[in-house]
């Protein structure tokens, strides 16, 4: 696994994007329904499993929350869409708020993609807008907590979710 | 081809037998039977006693077998499977066909996964090639987590559930099971493969509560708590279900990780058309 990058910008709509690459030797998941739903699913497990059950995925019909043990849910996300073919293979869940999110609004998506000879795994948060970090014309201390906590946590558990990804590719 | 099915008295195994009718069929089982449709002989594959009679001029071995129940199953399968892999090899059977369990290969898969994965290992150690189906919860009359399930919504219209209720999985009916394992038979395309086998629809343990539930014109309420242990679940459900509280604490333990298929490759391997969960679950109840 090599590759890794992590950036992060801020759009001209306000919305935040993120993303997280590395590129792995070959395909972790195939190009099938149950290739894209493993790179959501494994996804929520790495949160889990980051937080060590700290922060739980909890799936519903329509979608999932991450919740704090003790039942604050911090994010609600809708149901899977999910893409494969042969260029790309995709787990993509609109965030639907959540104590995180400030309003409804993107999007997480996972990705698998032909990167030359290798296979790039994405993370890419688009257009979310962070409760914690700074509204336009605020100082920037005000967004403090984003910056120093939740996204380097979130960089942090995209990492670990590659990790796991090629673990249980090699399995 | 001459066949030889362990576990063949098991809910499985019985789904199984019908659909290789074709084959010369010898059924194993514990204790003597004699009933149409295979030659039964008595083994045990935890004992190794009768094994080697049962697999003589075997051409594919079904590994139907688990010890879920007792103290120590995960050693009791381990050593199960190693004498029925070892006999397999003396008497030159061509393929072992073995149902695992899905969701089987995370570092904090529970102790029955991992069991079932080892015990596929161990099956492979002494060569002959081992076909793997790996699957969620089967949907049929019999099965240990169907039955705990529907012993919940039978009893109970007010359940506290653990919250690994909202777990994904992708349950799969026992005929489907069934055919699958049928089709693999022989079919040298599939020695030394694995497949998940999941259903055609992907749920939360709660909504196939809830699904079963209205099945059986109820509608329970679910509440779910972060707090209760596997060992406090088992328990309870040893009160209220009519699953014993060693098959049930092996299979909460699973509970806490999805248990979805990773890929579809039995699809093209075995087109089949699948039953609806629906479906599966009426004829389970009937």
């Amino acid at each position: 696994m090599n590759g890794w990058e992590t950036s992060e910008r801020v759009l001209e709509s306000g919305g935040f994007e993120s993303r997280q690459r590395v590129l792995v030797p070959e395909r972790v998941v195939e190009a099938s329904e149950a290739g894209a739903r493993t790179l959501g699913v494994t996804y929520w497990q790495a949160v889990d499993r980051f937080t060590r059950g700290g922060v739980r995925a909890s799936w519903t019909g329509g979608g999932g929350k991450l919740k704090l043990v003790g039942g604050a849910t911090l994010l609600t996300f809708g149901p899977p869409e999910l893409s494969f073919d042969d260029d790309l293979v995709s787990c993509r869940h609109a965030i639907q708020g959540g104590l995180l999110a400030l309003r409804a609004g993107g999007a997480v998506t996972l990705a698998q993609r032909p990167e030359r000879e290798q296979q790039e795994l994405t993370v890419t948060v688009e257009e979310y807008l962070p409760r914690l970090a700074a509204r336009a014309g605020s100082p920037p201390w005000t967004g403090m907590l984003y910056a120093k906590v939740q996204s380097p946590f979130h960089a942090a558990v995209s990492r670990r979710y590659f990790e796991q990804l090629v673990r249980s590719r090699a399995s | 081809m001459n066949v030889t099915v362990f576990g063949a008295t098991g809910v499985v195994g019985r789904a199984l037998l019908p659909l290789l009718a074709e084959h010369e069929l010898t059924a194993v089982s514990r204790s003597p039977r004699d009933e149409p449709g295979a030659r039964w002989v008595v083994a045990d594959a935890a004992t190794g006693e009768g094994v080697a009679e049962a697999l003589a001029d075997a051409d594919v071995a079904y590994y139907l077998v688990h010890s879920l129940g007792s103290r120590d199953f995960a050693e009791q399968d381990r050593a199960a499977a190693e004498t029925v892999a070892r006999e397999a090899a003396s008497a030159g059977v061509r393929q072992i066909v073995y149902l695992g369990g899905l969701g089987a290969d995370g570092p904090d898969a529970s102790a029955h996964l991992r069991s079932r994965r080892e015990t596929g290992e161990r099956l492979a150690s002494a060569g002959v090639p081992v076909t793997t189906l790996r699957a969620a919860m089967i949907v049929g009359k019999g099965s240990a987590a169907f039955e705990t399930i529907l012993g919940l919504v039978k009893r109970l219209p007010v359940m506290v559930t653990p919250s690994w209720v909202s777990t994904p999985t992708q349950p799969i009916a026992l005929d489907d099971v069934a055919r699958y394992l049928a089709g693999v038979c022989g079919r040298e395309a599939a020695f030394g493969e694995g497949y998940d086998t999941g259903g055609p629809e992907v749920m939360t343990y709660r909504q196939m509560i809830e699904r079963i539930a209205a099945l059986l014109g109820r509608k329970p309420t679910i509440v779910e708590v972060p707090v209760l242990t596997p060992y406090l679940s088992s328990l309870w459900l040893n009160l209220v279900t009519p699953v014993n509280a060693s098959v049930a604490r092996p299979l909460i333990e699973g509970l806490r990780n999805p248990t979805i298929a990773r890929e579809e490759r039995i699809r093209t391997l075995l087109p089949l058309e699948l039953t609806p969960f629906d479906e599966a679950a009426r004829m389970a109840l009937a």
